[in-house]
């Protein structure tokens, strides 16, 4: 589901239109908060891609909230 | 005389957003009944690492009507409101722009546009709005919010960027409506379909969720496609925010 970024951040492995997948994290996801209403993109509240932690990346975006991942040994 | 007051990066993440900051800015101009303001429209920039934006890189514009003697007041007001209430962390950009006093208007907007697919500096914000004379000033952190502010200005200006802050409410949760009944909003200044065809003012309209407009050819347009919902009474349907998103 996430992969580390360049920058060590937790990006979302499935880009910007995985709405069923976003839907399921965000779901299950205890640091889900809804943003603004402008910033919300899809219909469905309950979504990391109207979550107002998640940041924008050029292919997708990372959570600002849950750890980040370690590189494997 | 209209101006333009165009602002960014003035939220953290937990802080309210930057479109709540501008409702509040127009609020108070009319209170203060220094002039009447438009809508607000939202306007995304450059997503890219060199950038330093909180969470989405969007600025928010709104035109306002003030008298002639009012322009110094609204910028010393809004420049100081930004100075309180933008969150910690933030780096807030304030641009007032006069498009009937810009002999250049087509360089503002062009900036905005560029700012939609390049990483660009505060120099050349500062550099072009200068030259333009339009007002750009910081008011706190890195002050990097000033060329989002900028570019805000210049894409309202274009006619042809952004969606409109906030949905559109009608007085009763109506499943659908007419053309014509649509118009009588007055947010809606055109309906129209995204694949060209024409609608009629009887034409039937199924109102998704939080239907919203976006800014088009100067107009606030509410964009419709065919009616996917198998109820043959509608024609068209209000675009989903998924298909929004490229506005």
């Amino acid at each position: 589901m996430w992969h580390r970024d360049q920058r060590g951040n937790r990006e979302f492995a499935h880009g910007k239109e995985a709405w069923g997948l976003a839907a399921e994290v965000a779901g299950g996801c205890g640091c889900f908060v809804a943003d603004v209403e402008e910033e919300q993109v899809v219909e469905e509240e309950l979504s990391c891609y109207n979550c107002r932690y998640r940041r924008w990346s050029v292919e997708s975006f990372t959570c600002l909230r849950l750890p980040p991942l370690h590189v494997a040994a | 005389m209209r101006i333009a007051i165009s602002i960014d990066d003035t939220d953290n993440l937990e802080s309210r957003g930057t479109g709540e900051i501008a409702s509040l800015i127009a609020e108070e101009l009319q209170q203060r009944g220094w002039g009447s303001c438009s809508y607000i429209t939202r306007h995304q920039l450059y997503v890219h690492p060199d950038i330093p934006y909180t969470s989405h890189n969007s600025a928010m514009c709104f035109y306002a009507e003030v008298g002639e003697g009012w322009l110094e007041p609204v910028i010393e007001y809004v420049s100081g409101f930004l100075e309180k209430e933008s969150a910690p962390g933030s780096d807030p950009g304030l641009c007032v722009a006069v498009p009937a006093k810009m002999a250049a208007r087509n360089e503002l907007i062009a900036f905005g546009r560029r700012a939609k697919g390049e990483v660009i500096g505060m120099d050349e914000a500062y550099d072009l709005a200068r030259r333009l004379g339009v007002h750009l000033s910081q008011h706190g952190g890195t002050g990097q919010g000033v060329i989002g502010a900028l570019a805000g200005a210049g894409l309202r200006m274009s006619g042809n960027d952004g969606r409109l802050k906030g949905f559109l409410e009608f007085g009763q949760p109506y499943r659908m409506l007419r053309v014509d009944e649509l118009l009588q909003h007055p947010v809606v200044d055109v309906v129209k379909s995204v694949t060209g065809e024409a609608l009629k003012d009887e034409d039937l309209v199924v109102l998704g969720e939080k239907p919203k407009t976006v800014l088009l050819e100067g107009e606030s347009v509410l964009l419709v496609a065919a009616s996917q919902s198998g109820n043959c009474e509608a024609r068209w349907q209000t675009l989903h925010r998924k298909q929004l998103k490229a506005y």
